[in-house]
């Protein structure tokens, strides 16, 4: 399935609103974006590599040439892309139970959109308007969000421990490793290949 | 800007693709069938672009009707979306592309409107330019490192493990001679390869080197 690739789904979803409303999407992203406490629950979730949000205009659709008819379109369109662990389910599940009110300051502008709690119409709306992926690719397809992070904070550590242990007498060497690996220890692992997800 | 958050750019393009009645098999679905041969993994030309973390290619073939009483319509043309997070600068990447990977480039935007070839490198960046489309919000969990710092931690990680488990109980001495080797075979080893979907082995934890 082209839509996933080891541990990362890639999902795509688009919206129509009207052009009225765009704008005041457009400050509620603003606001976000200049407020990172306000990314603290998107963050918190640790599931998601990256994620964006585009409003394309419906005059902003590209037109290279005279031989491409132009779009004549009423509304302006956003389109979601999400790129998370776990599977569709466990996704959806989550932004509605952890994200519901964000996620409604978002898209209760785009038309009839249900609101993303109960979760059953949440759901049968983001089928309705989510679009497969034709290609996808991903750097580090054995590993998560969480194992990324965790093995930033190990690297760090190592860097350190280097540093800081070369001129360390056998018995000094022990204590100062003992004390590197209970730091290090809720992070170590390895990754490894992706279970089937729906 | 809305594209960057800290290292990372979020790239976001759209292409559309040509219309032509008198061809069999138009080009959309053409597109759809070289995209679904092409390797995901290490072999994959994004690879290659070694600053890509994570990427797509889509066939957007309309926009969606909701149900009334929001009104139904169509787009005119069908749409090559390229979404990509890399690490570094725009006109970088994309004279990255038409570089390293250009067969792959070619094979994929021929079959898009104004398309002008690899071959004029500054003539492709201005094309993708009139393609992006500008993104309105732009999250990244992690955006303070590189895909190569990334992909080497990740292997260190994995590694540093492996040497925990097997060296427990070692006399001082004996462990800090152990953890120097291991140091070095770690700063010595390869660069793991982007997008390699293999097992998690690498040299370091390789009995062989014991």
């Amino acid at each position: 399935m082209t839509n996933i690739n080891g541990k990362a789904y890639a999902m795509n979803a688009i919206t129509p609103m009207k052009p009225w409303k765009t704008p005041i999407l457009r400050l509620i992203f603003f606001v976000f974006g200049a407020f990172k406490c306000l990314q603290a629950d998107l963050k918190n979730l640790s599931f998601i590599h990256f994620a964006r949000w585009v409003i394309i205009g419906r005059n902003q659709f590209p037109h290279l040439s005279s031989e491409q008819p132009a779009e004549n379109l009423h509304y302006d369109y956003m389109i979601f892309f999400s790129n998370f662990n776990g599977t569709w389910n466990q996704y959806i599940d989550a932004f509605s139970a952890v994200l519901a009110t964000g996620l409604n300051k978002i898209w209760q502008w785009s038309e009839k959109f249900p609101g993303s709690v109960p979760v059953t119409p949440f759901k049968d709306y983001i089928r309705l308007v989510q679009f497969d992926t034709d290609y996808y690719y991903n750097c580090y397809p054995k590993a998560t969000t969480n194992d990324v992070k965790a093995a930033l904070r190990v690297q760090d550590a190592l860097n350190h421990f280097k540093e800081t242990s070369q001129t360390l007498s056998p018995a000094e060497f022990e204590k100062a490793y003992q004390d590197f690996l209970i730091k290090v220890q809720p992070d170590l692992g390895s990754t490894g290949v992706a279970p089937v997800g729906t | 800007m809305a594209n960057e958050n800290g290292q990372v750019y979020g790239l976001t393009i759209l292409s559309p693709i040509i219309e032509d009645q008198r061809l069999d098999i138009e080009h959309a679905t053409q597109l759809r069938w070289y995209l679904e041969r092409m390797p995901r993994d290490h072999h994959s030309p994004f690879a290659k672009v070694s600053s890509t973390y994570l990427a797509r290619l889509v066939v957007l073939d309309d926009v969606v009707f909701v149900g009334k009483p929001a009104c139904e319509e169509h787009l005119k043309s069908r749409y090559l979306i390229f979404e990509t997070n890399f690490d570094g600068d725009l006109d970088t990447y994309l004279k990255r592309m038409a570089a390293e990977v250009p067969t792959f480039v070619h094979d994929v935007w021929q079959h898009c409107v104004g398309y002008p070839g690899v071959e004029n490198v500054d003539a492709f960046v201005t094309y993708m330019k009139k393609c992006q489309i500008e993104t309105t919000f732009f999250f990244a969990d992690v955006n303070d490192h590189t895909v190569q710092q990334t992909l080497i931690a990740l292997k260190t990680q994995s590694s540093l493990a492996h040497f925990v488990e097997k060296n427990q109980g070692q006399p001082p001495a004996e462990l800090q001679k152990l953890f120097g080797a291991f140091l070095k075979r770690l700063d010595t080893e390869p660069p793991p390869l982007p997008g390699d979907r293999r097992g998690d082995k690498s040299p370091a934890e390789d009995p062989a080197h014991d």
